[in-house]
């Protein structure tokens, strides 16, 4: 009995590359990042583990899947958590404000 | 009134100031060096007039106006406050209109070559260190606006009188007794103000523009031990640009400006309560 045909799966969201948004200027120093957005005109400051997760995503796409597991191996949360939570919320974030987006 | 129109160099810029009011231009002539007023010139960057008050009010009680280029855009103070409205409408003209520099509301300082650009609040101290300072081997470059040049970053000297508060005053007139005051204005919306000469060394320097070597962001407090604390140079780049009255227009050139100077700069918060001390903590920074 042939096992059944299925449709190549979808990467799921947390597959899915991230990047820094193109109209984004930044300078990371040691463990912050200050960014501005060519769009918006906002400068922003980040710091800490918002800075961390745009300073990986300044070196290249990548996904939160990656960015969890980069995490894992660098980062101690104080928290004492694992970052998988931290990193969605992260992103949600940088998103909203423009400093990342969806890579093609 | 005669009205009579003179030909002020402010740093960079030339203002025609036309004005009946002959005691303002007196105290600008005590303010400013000789050669820094010309009788006549075929250009000049503003044109501002210093006006008495209209209508009945100019005989009950005298009041005098401020305008751009035709345009009045404060509203008329009392006669005796007709020189630091002076002072403040340039300062208004120069930080609505220069905008070939980037402009940060902060005071600006030179020593050894390299410049300190005191960036803060009205009432955090900036401009009576910064009046410390210059009389403590430090150059003046300006009190109240630093002119950042885009093409290579350095500050450019306004090196005008320097605007004093309330018991600034006093401070200063002990700090630097030598130096020259203009009549105090009271009653005005900073309070007491009195504008200070810039000190000779600083006005002969005029046009020697230089490099940022420090953001320092100064808070006065009464009685605190002179202090230089490291801080965040991207948390600094942001407040620097909250300071400006600019850095919007600018856009990503401006922030790319910043960037470089922070890039290059020592970036400090600075708390002071004496201005031998904190001259002192300035000294050795300069000197490091």
């Amino acid at each position: 009995m042939n096992a059944p045909e299925t449709s190549p799966q979808s990467p799921s969201e947390a597959d899915r590359a991230w990047r820094v948004s193109g109209q984004a200027r930044w300078r990371l120093w040691e463990d912050e990042a200050v960014i501005y957005n060519g769009r918006s005109g906002d400068t922003h400051h980040l710091a800490d583990f918002a800075a961390w997760v745009f300073g990986f995503l300044s070196r290249g796409p990548a996904s939160e899947a990656g960015l969890t597991r980069a995490a894992e191996t660098q980062i101690e949360l104080t928290s004492g958590k694992a970052p998988g939570d931290a990193i969605a919320r992260t992103l949600d974030l940088l998103r909203r404000l423009d400093l990342i987006e969806r890579a093609a | 009134m005669r009205e009579q129109t003179i030909f002020l160099r402010l740093g960079p810029f030339t203002a025609a100031l036309t004005t009946p009011f002959d005691k303002v231009v007196e105290e600008l002539r005590r303010l400013y060096p000789a050669n820094f007023f010309q009788h006549q010139s075929d250009f000049a960057d503003f044109h501002v007039q210093l006006l008495p008050g209209k209508g009945m009010r100019r005989h009950l009680r005298p009041q005098a106006r401020f305008l751009i280029d035709g345009q009045e855009h404060f509203k008329p103070l009392p006669a005796d406050q007709a020189l630091p409205l002076v002072e403040w409408g340039l300062n208004y003209a120069i930080a609505g209109l220069a905008h070939n520099y980037l402009i940060v509301h902060a005071a600006a300082v030179e020593k050894n070559g390299r410049v300190a650009i005191l960036p803060g609040a009205p009432g955090a101290g900036k401009s009576t260190l910064a009046a410390g300072l210059i009389h403590r081997g430090w150059r003046l470059l300006s009190d109240e606006l630093a002119l950042i040049r885009r093409h290579d970053g350095k500050v450019v000297p306004l090196a005008r009188p320097v605007n004093l508060k309330n018991q600034s005053i006093d401070l200063m007139r002990r700090f630097a007794p030598s130096a020259v005051f203009s009549t105090p204005a009271h009653d005005t919306v900073k309070g007491t103000v009195a504008l200070m000469r810039a000190p000779e060394a600083s006005l002969a320097r005029i046009d020697e523009s230089a490099p940022p070597g420090w953001i320092v962001f100064p808070q006065w407090r009464q009685g605190a031990p002179a202090r230089l604390d490291n801080f965040s140079r991207p948390a600094g780049l942001v407040e620097i640009a909250h300071n400006s009255m600019n850095y919007s227009l600018h856009g990503e050139a401006g922030f790319e400006l910043l960037a470089g100077i922070f890039a290059k700069s020592g970036c400090y918060r600075f708390t002071y309560g004496d201005l031998n001390e904190a001259a002192s903590a300035m000294n050795a920074l300069a000197a490091a």
